[in-house]
């Protein structure tokens, strides 16, 4: 089966991170970068159907500068077939924009499933898979945290709130992938290597009008440290005062 | 010439031929496996035949078989010469040493085959007791070849008994032909004294021929035998790295550019031919296996095996001699040495800890066996256990086998006025030693204790140093010991770079692995330095009196000392530790558990087990403190974060009455004031 995976390159997520002088992105100096958790479940969901399957290609296709086809090369140094750069200078933070690139470009690849993670874990908007199913006219199915192919039908089940649905749909389809699906396999060595001998393409990226733009960034309030007033009884009347001075929670 | 004399020579020839076509298909073999260059420091290697081989210093650890065993070693020595006589007599009717000996030397040569031929006789005889009544538990399991080891023996016992028949009714005889020094077989000879002189002298003849044909027996029947060692274990010493030449315990860096189908040992083709040479020369003792802590907790990993099943695998892969091979029900082709002889389950029960290779008599390297196979699991096929993804993932993302942040390296020095390297510098200074704090020492709150405890000790010396704080970054030994030597080679390259950049040269470290890594491994790939472990340098410092120790006597604690394998075993080093805590608190009882010094049991932590799970069999830890506790102490002490953890968790888990500490927070304790 033909498989497109869309992945994403982000920061590696128990850094400490710091805004860059612009304000409105994280400075990425000292910074570790690797494909999205997400997205990592969704090349190895596809990795898995194609084995399964005993043949297939498995495309992964990311949006960004130069620096993401390390990312590029990881996916394939588990095992995806060939890598698609789709070169801006930066991922922007209009996903429309970022949906319509990639639809141009799934949309005469012939695919019978793509693949997104849910969302990515630096953004989080989850926007881009659904959007590039509407583009290209495809169902689509999100969050998906099991997936079985049969045919040209899948069936795939989503995590509710105290249960889980079985939904059907006809391929070729978009489909998000929730975490617990499969756990991402560890390339090997011979991986690697095998890797840097595989295709990889790079084409500009159709963004188009890019509407959606980070005005400002900022860091979470520093949570202000613990203070010990005393202890004992004494120290109650003191604790006392602060709570409804103070903390206001009195 | 004799029609006798005819058929002995045709025999000898025989057999002396198909013998060095077998020794010839033998070394055929061995040239499957993959190049190692094995003949560096060739006086090194001697001295090591000597000492290992011929005085026999590694048998001679077991108090029971090391004696016996040495005593059928020595005697084939001795008696070989007889034997190279015996067989020119067959040639060269009459001939004798005594020919061109002088008198006295030849009465010792006489004298000394009748001693060893008794005493070869008594050993075999308590071989055979041993085997068959105290039945040592060691020499069971792994499917050993019991059948092989009686045979062997029937054949040494029926060795002496021909050779001394032959020179009892030799001496019956011709009687007064022996004289005193023939103390064994006169006594015999007038036993026999009955005997018709035409007769002994027919059963003389028979007895030479008897033995000189079961000499050439043996000799022929060992290539189909797991005791082929006779033949090649003096070999096996000397191209062994076990005991040097070089660094012990080292792993070699692999070459990862080259252009090559795998990465790793997947079968015997993939191994070198010295990891062959010792399947050929394992007698199946099974001292490694008995001292291995995964097979003493009930683990499936038996290092024996291991190499038995190099062995069988080669033999099977070549169609060679079936030195006691096994029948496989499938396809010689479609199997390997792993999966279908060695599971990988075994493979990674293994913590490094090098007691196996320690005790092997005729230096084998199991570890380097299992090494390999652990490559090829990780860098050919990503098969591993679950556990260890999280720990290769961080290691490569945040610089240390836990998920800590980078960023919090540091942390545990904050107040405590210690420069880091980029500090020094930034001042102009260049500071003297670097004190490596590794991964434990920096984010495991019990290791960082100690941490601190060294600091202080190393600032109340007086001594300049600094740290790398937050560009310190894991040296990638626990990815090496788990078989990914890419990730390995990635981090070292990244420390060494670092180290290279503030031009250190000497540095410490409380961590063994660190110490091995940073000071034993890390010159393959062009980092040099001067490594030394907080244990030698603590000691150090107490030896120079610069520790200013408090004048109270402080606690009579009674210790046990828990021997790290990667200190101990890996570099040598016992006494500092011990030594350490005698210097610092001279009231302190120092007692040692069962197992200790280089027989030490691991904590089993080592050979990435850490970020393992223990799933089979008793805990290795349980194991060691149970033996620790055993000695009364109050208190265990460690010179290893990971021995640290282990013991500590143990200790809690039974809530025994004794506490764990690290040698430094012993001195530190001791600290003066001020």
């Amino acid at each position: 089966m033909k498989i497109a995976v869309c992945i994403k390159r982000v920061p590696d997520m128990e850094s400490r991170f710091k805004i860059a002088a612009n304000g409105v992105s994280i400075d990425e100096t000292g910074l570790k970068f690797d494909i999205s958790d997400f997205d990592a479940y969704a090349v190895e969901v596809a990795l898995q159907i194609n084995e399964k399957a005993g043949s297939g290609e498995t495309t992964v296709i990311c949006l960004g500068p130069d620096v993401v086809q390390e990312t590029i090369r990881k996916a394939l140094s588990m095992g995806a077939d060939k890598g698609v750069q789709l070169k801006a200078d930066s991922v922007p933070a209009d996903s429309l924009a970022i949906a319509k690139a990639l639809a141009a470009e799934l949309k005469d690849g012939g695919y019978e499933l793509i693949l997104f993670g849910k969302h990515s874990l630096d953004a989080m908007t989850g926007g881009a898979g659904t959007m590039v199913a509407e583009l290209l006219g495809l169902p689509c199915l999100t969050a998906a945290s099991k997936l079985e192919i049969s045919g040209s039908k899948a069936v795939a089940r989503r995590e509710l709130e105290g249960a889980a649905e079985m939904l059907e749909f006809p391929l070729p389809a978009v489909v998000t992938i929730d975490e617990g699906i499969a756990r991402p396999r560890y390339p090997s060595l011979k991986g690697i290597m095998a890797a840097k001998k595989k295709p990889l393409e790079v084409k500009g990226a159709q963004l188009g009008e890019v509407r959606v733009i980070v005005e400002k960034m900022e860091l979470p309030a520093e949570r202000p440290p613990g203070r010990i007033i005393g202890t004992g009884p004494d120290a109650v009347p003191e604790l006392v005062r602060l709570l409804q001075t103070e903390a206001k929670v009195l | 010439m004799s029609a006798e004399r005819v058929l002995f020579v045709f025999v000898l020839i025989v057999a002396a031929g198909f013998f060095s076509l077998n020794v010839q298909r033998l070394v055929q073999y061995l040239r499957r496996g993959r190049d190692d260059h094995r003949l560096d420091h060739p006086a090194r290697r001697l001295w090591n035949v000597l000492r290992i081989g011929i005085a026999q210093a590694k048998i001679l650890r077991d108090p029971v078989a090391g004696p016996m065993h040495a005593g059928i070693f020595w005697g084939f020595l001795v008696l070989t010469a007889g034997t190279v006589e015996l067989i020119v007599q067959g040639i060269v009717p009459g001939f004798t040493y005594a020919r061109f000996l002088p008198r006295p030397v030849y009465l010792a040569y006489s004298a000394s085959q009748d001693a060893f031929a008794a005493l070869v006789l008594a050993a075999v005889a308590f071989a055979f007791f041993r085997r068959l009544v105290l039945h040592p538990r060691r020499l069971d399991g792994d499917k050993t070849h019991h059948g092989d080891a009686y045979f062997i023996l029937g054949m040494i016992g029926g060795l002496m008994v021909t050779l001394l028949a032959m020179f009892a009714f030799d001496g019956a005889a011709n009687p007064g032909a022996l004289g005193p020094e023939k103390f064994v077989s006169r006594p015999l000879a007038a036993l026999l004294a009955g005997v018709a002189p035409a007769t002994a002298a027919s059963v003389a003849h028979t007895s030479w021929w008897l033995h000189v044909l079961l000499v050439l027996f043996f000799l022929n029947y060992l290539p189909y035998s797991k005791h082929l060692h006779v033949v090649t274990s003096l070999f096996n010493v000397f191209f062994s790295n076990t005991s040097g030449p070089g660094q012990k315990g080292v792993m070699k860096a692999m070459d990862l550019e080259a252009d090559v189908e795998q990465f790793g040992a997947n079968d015997v083709a993939q191994l070198t031919w010295k990891n062959l040479l010792d399947g050929y020369s394992c007698t199946e003792c099974g001292r490694c296996t008995a001292a291995c802590p995964a097979n003493i907790t009930g683990k499936p990993l038996s290092p024996r095996k291991v190499v038995i099943n190099t062995r069988q695998r080669l033999m099977e892969s070549v169609g060679g001699l079936p030195l006691v091979q096994e029948h496989a029900a499938t396809a010689v082709d479609e199997r390997h040495l792993l999966d279908d002889y060695i599971t990988e389950d075994e493979l990674w029960a293994c913590t490094s800890c090098r007691a196996c290779v320690q005790e092997c008599p005729v230096s084998i390297d199991q570890l380097e066996i299992i090494n390999e196979m652990r490559r090829y699991l990780v860098l050919s096929e990503s098969r591993f256990p679950e556990e260890l993804q999280p720990a290769f993932e961080s290691m490569e993302r945040n610089g240390s086998p836990w998920a800590f942040s980078p960023a919090d390296r540091g942390k545990w020095a904050e107040g405590l006025d210690i420069p880091t390297m980029a500090e020094a510098f930034a001042a102009g200074r260049r500071p003297q030693v670097l004190y490596w704090v590794g991964c434990m020492g920096s984010f495991d709150d019990r290791a960082k204790k100690t941490t601190v405890a060294f600091a202080r000790i190393l600032k109340a010396c007086g001594i300049d140093f600094a740290i790398l704080g937050q560009e310190e970054s894991c040296h990638g030994d626990p990815a090496r010991r788990m078989g990914n030597e890419y990730l390995y080679q990635m981090l070292a390259r990244n420390a060494i770079e670092t180290l290279d950049r503030y031009q250190v040269r000497t540095i410490v470290t409380a961590c063994p692995h660190c110490f091995h890594q940073l000071g034993n491994e890390f010159p393959q790939l062009g980092g040099m330095y001067e490594v030394i472990h907080h244990s030698t340098f603590i000691e150090r410092l107490l030896e120079e009196g610069r520790v200013p120790l408090q004048t109270e006597e402080g606690q009579a604690l009674t210790v046990a000392y828990h021997d790290s394998c990667y200190l101990g075993r890996y570099n040598d080093v016992y006494d500092a530790p011990r030594e350490t805590i005698r210097r610092a608190l001279p009231i302190a009882k120092l007692v040692e558990p069962e197992r200790s010094r280089d027989r030490g049991l691991c904590c089993g932590a080592g050979g990435g087990r850490m970020w393992m799970e223990e799933r089979t069999g008793k805990r290795i830890n349980a194991e060691r403190t149970e033996e620790l506790l055993a000695t009364g102490a109050d208190t265990i002490a460690v010179a290893c974060p990971f021995c640290m953890t282990m013991m500590a968790d143990s200790v809690k888990s039974r809530e025994a009455d004794a506490r764990v500490v690290d040698i430094a927070e012993v001195v530190a304790d001791r600290l003066a004031p001020g």
